[in-house]
């Protein structure tokens, strides 16, 4: 491969797996001096993989990456991407909360021992940089933990900046930002980018692309399927290019049902904040209604959600109507006694015991019903776990075979049947389907219709844009962490979601 | 956990805010107050003695504190172990073999630093925990302890050693124990090593992902504990004059709970050398103060969890310290 004058990272067919989960399957990317260029995509699109890869935090499994036209096997670690001068701000906001100020800007500026430049060159560099940032910068000796999200976030930037990178990746680097900053880091950018670097932009904001971005790469499915330049795109293109076609769950396997009258309000949330400092949002939950959260990765759409399950704690009330009354939901116990069950996203971390049997794990959270005088009955047990095994079309061996021994479909269903069991009247559900195959998801949604039938409510979190479509009553998109829109489930298209997603509503009516 | 802004502290209170950065503020005001009633209760107070009997557990804390401060559960089993072979390996092998001299002290050093790698290289090529793998090796060392030392090995009355327990031309010979170490750990704060320590004790992935070497931080710090615990083990023997197998667990727990009572946090990132030693004070005056009001020794132990958890309490109470609500 010749060297292009000018290009200065040029990624080719990249492909990364985890285990069995395909993060990024086929991305090239090209990136110029002198611009900066946005990547952009939904969620599992796998631009986060990709900077991971850039960035040294993980080793491609295949294809290869240029720097300024030389050949990089890959970055083993993040050191050694930061010196071939790559330098990323991560979406997560990285800081070591009880280190100073100081100490976080350099962070990793040095060997292990060695030192590379004097205190006071350092503060008078490191002051220079907050000042570029911020309109009133920290003092240098605070400790980051006690600082707010937005000058947190500005640390992180500005510890990416001193190492002054040819190539500069901000990963959602943006959002925790107060607009002053955000307009000052794009100061910065412009200029770094006139002097000749290279700055890749992933935000969630169509405005932020549109101010600053010079050419655009989408992505769809682990896969780049445009470069766009700056002059030419507009966002209705972008927005197709990123939902393509209807995969996965073909338009023919569609099955719109009938839609029923939702009954009565059973859940109420008032000025609910996902965030202290956020908009305060109204909801209410009414009996057979399955409601949608969307928006991308991290923008309030989990915090809602377990708000609503009495975990909030940046203000408003969530309260529980029904024939016993109003109650209150400002814990998890109060929750549950109000009957509203929560499924929790991570399956392995929070919701399964792996080392127990399918029956232990269905049964731990109501083996109350199961007891006799002292003892529990075993019987009594395994005749409610059948019942369930029937009407979710579990597939499983014995029942006192391991959880594990089951698929990531089957189990994520013996967890749904432990918060049946509890017989709840609001099921919160944290992305089920996540990673299970189609077949179980299709049960999945029949079981939730059925449920929702019989008057039971339910509020799905969920990252894949078909379920949106096709199973919600009720669509709400969240972003930064506020209430962005709200979408009947007549008349609702890919483009109008993922559109508003990026903040691109003009495109959503 | 979604990004929840952290208010703005400005207006807390001195106190805590001095608590929070300087987490030994609490045993440095108990040492005070414990110093204060040992000196009423005993108006002659033997400095040369009592710094003499403080120092193998405030060197001990010391070797303790690296690798807790470097995060990850980093507590160090082995230091108790490793105090005692450093002891025998002088008085029993060193000495008599003419390298009973100054020329002993890196040998130690090198001898608990290895042992210290050894469980570093350990826990981050294996991952296990440092918890597993430090007591694993406090079982091989207590093993090796009882092979090279089967009865308590004599050190020789007239080893210079024995001066680290009196006096050197007037000057207190226990204040040069101290002052290794500390002046180790001070030399290691104009090199980069322990801004790096506090990043991957505070927080690994940042510290990661801005390039710093997080597993080389890691071994340094446990290799440095064994460095401090094999100066511990010098220290130690100079004051008792003989090295004795049977007593190689003696140090570890406490010493642990020193650098707890100290205010570094077990979770990593925080605290120090002077944490440390203070906490040894404490613990070290409560032990002195108890014996002359003559409670009887048998209460001790329980005096230290007590007191350890007290400590722990009041200091995170009053730095406003709260665990977060998890789900």
């Amino acid at each position: 491969m010749p060297t292009v004058d000018g290009v200065l990272l040029r990624m080719e067919s990249v492909g990364k797996a985890f285990g069995p989960t395909v993060a990024v399957r086929d991305a090239s990317l090209e990136v110029h001096r002198g611009e900066v260029h946005a990547l952009m995509g939904e969620n599992g699109s796998g631009k986060s993989t990709i900077v991971k890869i850039l960035s040294g935090v993980h080793a491609p499994d295949r294809g290869r990456i240029l720097l300024a036209g030389r050949a990089v096997a890959a970055f083993r670690t993040p050191a050694a991407a930061l010196r071939s001068g790559i330098a990323t701000v991560f979406q997560e906001v990285l800081a070591a909360p009880n280190r100073t100020v100081f100490d976080n800007l350099w962070l990793g500026a040095d060997g292990l021992f060695r030192i590379a430049q004097g205190p006071r060159e350092r503060r008078r560099r490191a002051e220079a940089a907050l000042a570029e940032l911020l309109v009133s910068p920290p003092p240098l000796d605070a400790l980051v933990g006690d600082l707010d999200l937005s000058d947190r976030q500005a640390c992180a930037i500005a510890r990416a900046l001193l190492r002054d990178p040819d190539l500069l990746i901000l990963d959602e680097a943006t959002s925790a930002l107060d607009f002053d900053t955000r307009n000052r880091l794009f100061e910065i950018v412009r200029r770094r980018v006139a002097a000749g670097s290279g700055v890749v932009l992933i935000t969630h904001r169509m405005d932020e692309v549109r101010e600053v971005a010079d050419r655009v790469t989408v992505l769809r499915s682990g896969e780049t399927v445009a470069t766009l330049d700056g002059a030419e795109w507009t966002t209705a293109e972008v927005v197709r290019l990123m939902t393509g076609q209807a995969h996965q769950l073909g338009d023919e396997a569609r099955t719109d049902r009938a839609r029923r009258a939702p009954g009565d309000v059973v859940l109420q949330a008032s000025g609910l904040r996902v965030r202290a400092d956020a908009a305060p949002l109204d909801f209410e939950l009414r009996a057979g209604e399955i409601v949608g959260l969307a928006g991308l990765e991290g923008q309030g759409q989990d915090a809602f959600l377990r708000a609503l399950w009495g975990l909030g704690d940046a203000g408003g009330a969530v309260t529980r109507v029904s024939s016993r009354g109003r109650q209150p939901i400002a814990s998890k116990h109060a929750a549950r006694r109000a009957r509203i069950a929560y499924v929790p996203r991570e399956r392995r971390a929070e919701s399964i015991f792996d080392w127990m049997s399918i029956l232990e794990n269905f049964t731990a959270t109501t083996l109350r019903r199961d007891r006799r005088g002292w003892l529990l009955s075993g019987r009594s047990a395994l005749r409610r776990l059948t019942d369930y095994v029937e009407r979710l079309r579990i597939k499983l061996g014995r029942p006192e075979d391991g959880i594990g021994t089951l698929s990531g479909g089957n189990q994520q269903k013996v967890i749904i049947a432990r918060s049946l069991a509890a017989e709840p009247e609001v099921l919160l559900l944290n992305d089920p389907t996540r990673g299970i195959d189609i077949g179980a998801k299709r049960d999945l949604y029949a079981l939730l219709e059925g449920l929702a039938a019989e008057g039971l409510a339910v509020v799905m979190l969920s990252t894949e844009l078909e379920e949106h479509l096709e199973l919600m009553d009720r669509v709400l998109v969240f972003r930064d962490d506020e209430l962005a829109a709200v979408f009947p489930h007549e008349g609702l298209t890919r483009e109008a979601l993922v559109a508003s997603f990026f903040g691109a509503e003009e495109l959503a009516s | 956990m979604s990004a929840v802004a952290a208010p703005r502290r400005a207006g807390e209170p001195r106190l805590r805010r001095l608590l929070r950065r300087h987490g030994y503020l609490l045993a440095l005001g108990l040492t005070i107050v414990l110093l204060a009633v040992n000196l009423v209760l005993q108006p002659n107070f033997g400095w040369i003695a009592q710094l003499a009997s403080f120092a193998p557990l405030a060197v001990a804390a010391a070797a303790s504190m690296p690798s807790i401060v470097s995060g990850r559960g980093g507590i160090d089993m082995s230091i108790g172990p490793v105090m005692t072979l450093s002891g025998i390996v002088f008085a029993g092998y060193l000495a008599p073999n003419g390298l009973g001299g100054l020329e002993a002290l890196p040998i130690l050093m090198l001898l608990g630093g290895a042992i210290g790698a050894v469980n570093g290289l350990i826990v981050i090529w294996l991952r296990l925990s440092p918890i597993v793998v430090t007591l694993a090796m406090y079982f091989i060392v207590i093993g090796i302890n009882l092979k090279l030392a089967p009865t308590p090995m004599r050190l020789a009355d007239d080893n210079w050693a024995t001066s680290l327990a009196g006096s050197i031309g007037g000057f207190p010979g226990p204040l040069i124990s101290l002052a290794i170490p500390v002046a180790l750990w001070a030399l290691l704060g104009l090199t980069a090593f322990r801004r790096n320590l506090y990043a991957v004790g505070g927080n690994d992935a940042t510290a990661f992902t801005a390039g710093i070497a997080v597993s080389a931080v890691r071994v340094v710090a446990f290799a440095l504990g064994g460095a401090f615990a094999g100066i511990a083990g010098l220290v130690l023997v100079a004051l008792v004059r003989t090295a004795d197998s049977s007593t190689s667990s003696a140090y570890t727990l406490i010493a642990i709970a020193a650098v707890a009572l100290g205010g570094t946090s077990l979770a990593g990132g925080a605290g120090g050398m002077t944490g440390a030693l203070l906490g040894a004070a404490s613990i070290f005056l409560v032990q002195s103060v108890l014996a002359d009001a003559q409670v009887p020794q048998t209460w001790l132990p329980a005096i230290y969890g007590a007191m350890l958890i007290v400590a722990v309490v009041v200091g995170a109470l009053l730095s406003g310290e709260r665990t977060g609500r998890r789900a």
